[in-house]
């Protein structure tokens, strides 16, 4: 029972985790400091999905990267792009629909159960 | 640190050579940033666990599928797969069969010869069905990975997106009128039956004598010589009979068309079967006279019941045969 609903949450957060990442990027973020930064704002991430799911974006123009040298271990920066910024504000919108709407649909299934 | 190395190396080796040094250096990067300062073995063993599988991790970074065939594919292989395998192992079948006839010199007994067959048929199905399965797969496999639209919605048979236009396509088959794949089969057995009796038919048709223990091939009844002059028509016959069967194991029911063209093979082959047995040379002279004590009739009496009852019963056969076809094609 448990499993499923894990499975079942999973599910639904993986929609998630691409906007997640991306509000994220509007710094420039490097792979370790953006797991830091996600978990701080309690979103949990598997990392062997984060670390492709950067790469992903990164071919999909939506963030360009550079790699710093100047410190002692060389990092791979990532930083949203402007095409990137308006994708994310698109989504944004979107989310805010999606969560409206679902709020409607449950909070409509309390009123009947009070009913 | 030597297990960072290792990782890493594994992560890497399933990539393409162009990506590897980049994601090897951020990988390297991000785990030591993940380690505290002063670390142990435990500690780097905790966060490769984070990381998990590198399997997992290089097939998120490749961005290519963890399966061969995807949900897109997998209906129009399957169907496929199932439509191929028996008739490609039916084909294969018949010509190892006929390719064994043709080699056969005769000196061998029939029923190891038979036996033989049965044995090498099993190993040519078993063959050709893996044949079939490995390219079927390895064709979808790699369009799998060559098809870069990334619609997931699975193919219908014609390629393209459903619509319910596809459903136009498919014929209606009430139960009465579908053919059987065991029906097409079966008919495809009887051909190769009535086959090898005809090119073998001085070591199979004729008196057995037995002696309680073995039976023996004594007197055959037919010349074979005279049976063969008429070889060129009953390959002619022999192909169209494997011919009709295809088409009826495609088309899936009985048509009008179907049943005239079986209309047509069935007078085709009573015709020969007739002209054949009328021929006064057909059976052996030993035979007719073993058959006229046996049964102490005269040679014309036996002719008669032979020669006559032959042809009634082929053509009673070829009536019933080819109005069943017509009833079954008007069923709706």
């Amino acid at each position: 029972m448990s499993k499923l609903l894990d499975s079942l949450t999973t599910e639904l957060r993986r929609g998630t985790l691409t906007l997640a990442v991306l509000s994220q990027l509007r710094t420039p973020q490097y792979g370790y400091s953006l797991v830091q930064l996600l978990e701080k704002s309690g979103i949990s991430i598997d990392q062997s999905t984060l670390y492709p799911l950067l790469r992903r974006i990164e071919k999909q123009e939506l963030v360009s990267s550079s790699w710093d040298t100047s410190e002692s271990r060389p990092r791979k920066y990532y930083v949203l792009s402007e095409y990137g910024l308006e994708i994310l504000s698109q989504l944004e919108k979107e989310w805010m629909n999606i969560s409206n709407e679902l709020n409607t649909l449950l909070r409509g299934d309390d009123e009947d159960e009070v009913n | 640190m030597k297990l960072i190395d290792i990782y890493i190396q594994e992560v890497i080796r399933r990539l393409p050579e162009k990506m590897r040094t980049d994601i090897a250096l951020e990988l390297r990067s991000t785990i030591e940033d993940m380690l505290p300062s002063n670390y142990m073995e435990e500690d780097v063993k905790h966060v490769l666990n984070q990381l998990g599988s590198p399997a997992v991790l290089a097939s998120g970074y490749k961005d290519q599928p963890m399966h061969l065939i995807g949900p897109r594919y997998f209906d129009v292989y399957l169907s496929l797969l199932k439509m191929i395998l028996p008739i490609a192992a039916v084909i294969s079948l018949i010509t190892m069969i006929a390719q064994n006839f043709i080699g056969y010199n005769g000196d061998e007994a029939i029923l190891y010869v038979v036996l033989s067959i049965i044995g090498k048929g099993i190993g040519v199905i078993i063959e050709v069905g893996i044949q079939v399965f490995f390219w079927l797969t390895a064709t979808f496999a790699i369009i799998e990975r060559l098809d870069k639209d990334k619609e997931q919605q699975p193919l219908t048979a014609s390629l393209g997106k459903w619509t319910a236009d596809d459903l136009k396509n498919i014929a209606y088959i009430p139960k009465k009128k579908a053919i059987s794949k065991f029906e097409v089969f079966g008919s495809l057995m009887w051909t190769a039956i009535w086959a090898t009796f005809y090119f073998y038919a001085d070591k199979l048709l004729g008196v057995y004598k037995g002696d309680g223990e073995r039976l023996d091939f004594v007197i055959p009844a037919l010349n074979q010589d005279v049976l063969l002059q008429y070889w060129p028509i009953i390959v002619i016959i022999i192909g169209l009979e494997i011919a009709f069967a295809i088409y009826k194991l495609l088309k899936e029911q009985w048509t009008k068309r179907m049943a005239i063209g079986n209309t047509v093979l069935q007078i085709i082959t009573t015709i020969v079967f007739i002209v054949i047995l009328k021929n006064p040379n057909l059976m052996s002279e030993a035979f007719i006279e073993y058959m006229t004590t046996a049964f102490t009739i005269t040679k014309e009496q036996f002719n008669m019941w032979v020669v006559g009852g032959g042809i009634s019963i082929f053509i009673i056969g070829a009536i019933v045969n080819a109005y069943d076809g017509f009833k079954k094609s008007k069923i709706r």
